[in-house]
């Protein structure tokens, strides 16, 4: 929780925060630095059983079975084909270790607040409910997800709801 | 970039809280189970000691952590312990519910701390009242006629060869280190025969300049020995050591004195030493010894060292985290050691017969630490069986029972996580056994029974399961009014169920057939909770009932969330473990004794009809053995239920380390969690009784 923190206070501070920038299909995405935890190549996967197809399955992370969610599938953006240039984001979010499968990661920027501009009414491949906000670098858009939100929501079945 | 700093310094401290809140709560169990051991009977000095140091501790710890309110009530019972102990008050079995509803008080203050429990101040004023009542002499007097009997009757004991007070003015002489003699032993000879203090005075008068030869005894004793030797004895001890003159004897208390002393009124019993307090002379030195802190006492004795007394083995206080870790890094290793093991098999084994004796002797070894640090986790479930004799103690007074409660195998371990999840439904249970199976006195005389009920809580391992039992000699499960109940609160039943089965409704959520809802049961929120909090730990819960005779619940447990003999199957791509345990056996089936049942293929074993739970349907998993004679079937046995699970091949047996899937994603149905391969890879364990519910709810569905 201390990282939502201080990346809020970097805002209202009007310091930048950073962002890890990934492409899905056509579009880039970011999502505030302080929650990845490492970037890997993607492994062999464990299938499990009756798990949504998006759910690849789970890995071993030096000892730590951690779920390997495959965005591209889920978000029905770019070829989910996997091969040596596979990335897998690990993220640290909700206090659990979750692993994301993207196209591919491009960098790390910093944005200012006033660089970030509110979410319109869009179709992005993302609900906008989970949209922070919009940034440019380079006269490139950036959609700044809420991580955390997002992976803790009911359709991305990685949290047990029922309790 | 100060503010991580500053989180990092408040952590801390809720560390060192969190260090007290342990420890109180540990001294306020320790004070319970002490009080309640005493069954109405007055505390030895030992166990006053005992009380008193932890109430002491809390105390302590208390004022250190700034607890302040704390403090209070503990203050008041401290003083109250130290005027029992100093003999000023008498002890009375009313001061034990008394202690014990301290330190419910205190536990509650403890909880306001931890949690943020409510806290009732008139609770707190009123315990408080109560013992400075107590210290100022409002109890009834009545009880100290039955201590003085016990005064005289334990200085009567004193008079026929009690123990004895010798005085020994030992001057030696100044040769006697260059004759050899090493004066420790001699002391330690005294020390066999009774308690011994020793007193050195210098008998030079001179200061002690350069000229002081380290090798000439300048230095006269002075001992007191209580014990039940004779004066000849401690001569003996000197004989060869000094003469006559050099050592004098002297018995300095007539044992008459006692009695007289004992029997005046309002005085406690009489401990041996204080029957000399009103000796003629030479006892300063003993009272003087009287009047210090009993828990100092043994903090000279040899391995105390800064520990105090009464604290029996030498314990470690490790954070649980610190633990996991490590068995987690044990688990790491474990692994890591079958790949290397699994790589070196491909060499030559004569060409390598080194590396291939030294790597059996690295798994010998990293087998042994794995269990040495698993079994760090193991603790006696004395703990929670430890918490209710007071419990059926305060129900039985409440409802009017006489319960006797019995306990085997307490020191049966399991663990620690364990322990924690499995009080409540324990405590559920044999609530449930006080108010609900046994009957009063008069209906268990009428019924031809002992007017005193019994529970027995039994604990073994099985196997690999822990099994608690809950017995009781109560009236038993009334089939047709749990039926009828079922009827009423519209859950499905009927006539036709096995008594098991109908055993198993009272786990319906809201079933309850008390008449009158109590407060201490009879709301129906006991056995589902039971039930649930059971199986969330791997457990199972099976009821055996006879009426009239009495109730048998049973909850086995895995022996340790932790780790786990399994068996390695393949199907498809994919492997399975399934545990050990729940094995019975492996067999590859013939296509004779394949049947069908209403479409569901079963096997015939030994004259038994075995349903068969393909693997590849259930997971929805792809594979080229969809039939059961082209596959292996894995005879499974849970709690009587039989299944027959179909897979493509065994692999192999392992112990495997148990890895929680839920840690960082949800509850996988049909698993028990996963474990890492040796090649790195994840593998899931089956949980063979979710699956077997799988089995039977898709059946359902179908």
């Amino acid at each position: 929780m201390q990282s939502v923190h201080e990346t809020a206070n970097n805002n209202q501070m009007g310091l930048p925060s950073e962002y890890l920038t990934f492409t899905l299909g056509n579009e880039e995405y970011g999502i505030d630095i302080l929650k990845v935890q490492e970037i890997r190549g993607y492994d062999t996967v464990t299938h499990i059983a009756n798990a949504p197809e998006f759910i690849k399955g789970v890995i071993n992370l030096r000892g730590v079975i951690v779920p390997i969610v495959d965005m591209r599938i889920k978000f029905k953006v770019g070829e989910p084909t996997y091969h040596e240039f596979t990335v897998v984001i690990i993220m640290n979010v909700l206090d659990r270790v979750i692993g994301m499968v993207v196209d591919g990661v491009s960098d790390v920027v910093a944005l200012a607040p006033e660089q970030i501009r509110p979410t319109p009414e869009m179709g992005a491949a993302l609900d906008t409910h989970y949209i922070t906000g919009l940034g440019t670098v380079n006269d490139q858009m950036l959609i700044l997800v809420d991580i955390e939100k997002l992976m803790s929501s009911e359709e991305m079945q990685i949290i047990d709801h029922s309790n | 970039m100060n503010r991580p700093e500053q989180q990092n310094s408040s952590i801390d401290l809720n560390q060192f809280n969190q260090v007290f809140f342990e420890e109180c709560a540990e001294h306020l169990a320790e004070m319970e189970q002490i009080l309640i051991s005493l069954a109405d009977a007055a505390p030895d000095s030992e166990q006053l000691n005992a009380i008193f140091r932890a109430a002491h501790s809390i105390k302590g710890g208390a004022g250190i952590f700034g607890f302040q309110d704390m403090t209070v009530v503990t203050h008041v019972l401290e003083s109250l312990l130290d005027q029992i102990r100093n003999n000023e008050i008498p002890f009375t079995t009313a001061m034990i519910d008394l202690f014990l509803e301290a330190g419910d008080v205190i536990a509650m203050q403890l909880a306001g701390h931890r949690d943020g429990c409510e806290v009732r101040q008139e609770a707190i004023d009123q315990i408080r009242t109560r013992l400075r009542q107590v210290i100022d002499g409002e109890m009834t007097t009545a009880p100290v006629a039955v201590d003085i009997t016990a005064a005289a009757n334990s200085a009567c004991l004193h008079a026929d060869g009690g123990p004895r007070f010798y005085e020994l003015l030992f001057t030696p002489a100044p040769d006697i280190f260059k004759r050899g003699v090493r004066l420790e032993n001699l002391f330690s000879e005294l020390e066999d025969l009774g308690e011994l203090t020793a007193t050195a005075q210098p008998t030079i008068s001179a200061g002690l300049d350069e000229n002081l030869d380290p090798e000439i005894c300048t230095t006269c004793w002075k001992l007191t020995l209580v014990t039940t030797a004779s004066e000849a004895d401690l001569r003996d001890i000197f004989e060869f050591v000094a003469d006559e003159n050099q050592l004098k004897v002297r018995q300095i208390v007539s044992p008459q004195a006692a009695p007289i002393q004992a029997a005046a009124p309002g005085s406690a019993p009489p401990s041996p030493a204080d029957s000399t307090q009103n000796a003629p002379c030479g006892t300063a030195l003993i009272q003087a010894q009287l009047g210090r802190r009993a828990y100092d006492k043994n903090e000279l004795a040899p391995g105390a060292y800064g520990r105090r007394g009464g604290e029996g083995e030498a314990t470690i206080r490790v954070g649980v985290a610190k633990v996991d870790q490590l068995i987690n890094q044990v688990g790491e290793l474990v692994i890591t050691q079958l790949m290397v093991a699994q790589t070196a098999a491909s060499l030559d084994p004569v060409l390598y017969e080194n590396l291939h004796r030294s790597l059996l002797q690295l798994e010998r070894t990293t087998r042994d630490l794995q269990q040495s640090v698993m079994s760090i986790r193991l603790v006696p479930i004395s703990i929670v069986f430890s918490r209710f004799p007071r419990m059926v103690r305060e129900l039985a007074a409440k409802l009017g029972k006489q319960v006797e409660l019995k306990t085997i195998g307490d020191s049966t371990e399991l663990d620690k996580g364990l322990i924690e999840k499995i009080t409540d439904p324990l405590t559920h249970l044999v609530r449930n056994c006080m108010d609900h199976a046994l009957e009063t006195p008069d209906t268990r005389i009428a019924a031809g029974k002992d007017a005193s009920g019994t529970i027995t809580l039994r604990a073994s391992q099985i196997g690999g399961r822990i099994v608690i039992d809950v017995i009781d000699d109560g009236a038993g499960l009334n089939r047709a009014k749990i039926l009828c109940k079922a009827a009423e609160r519209g859950i499905p039943a009927s006539d036709s169920m096995s008594d098991e089965e109908v055993w198993q409704l009272i786990f319906a959520p809201g079933f309850s057939t008390a008449e009158a809802v109590t407060d201490i049961s009879g709301r129906g929120v006991g056995m589902d909770v039971v039930l649930r909090n059971v199986q969330s730990i791997g457990g199972r819960v099976q009821i055996i009932s006879e009426q009239g005779k009495g109730t048998r619940v049973t909850v086995s447990l895995p022996l340790t969330l932790a780790i786990l003999d399994g068996l390695s199957v393949a199907v498809g791509s994919e492997k399975f473990i399934i545990p050990l345990n729940s094995i019975t056996e492996s067999l590859q089936p013939l296509a004779d004794s394949l049947k069908s049942v209403n479409g569901k293929r079963v096997i015939h074993v030994r004259g038994e009809y075995i349903p068969i739970v393909p693997l590849h349907e259930l997971f929805h998993l792809k594979t080229s053995v969809t039939e059961p004679e082209k596959g292996i079937l894995v005879l499974v046995d849970v709690d009587g239920e039989k299944a027959a699970v179909l897979v493509d091949t065994l692999l192999d047996e392992h112990q495997v380390v148990i890895k929680s899937i839920e840690t960082n994603y949800r509850k996988v149905a049909g698993t028990a969690g996963a474990t890492i391969l040796g090649d790195g890879r994840v593998a899931l364990i089956l949980d063979v009784a979710s699956l077997l519910e799988m089995r039977k709810s898709s059946a359902f569905a179908q």
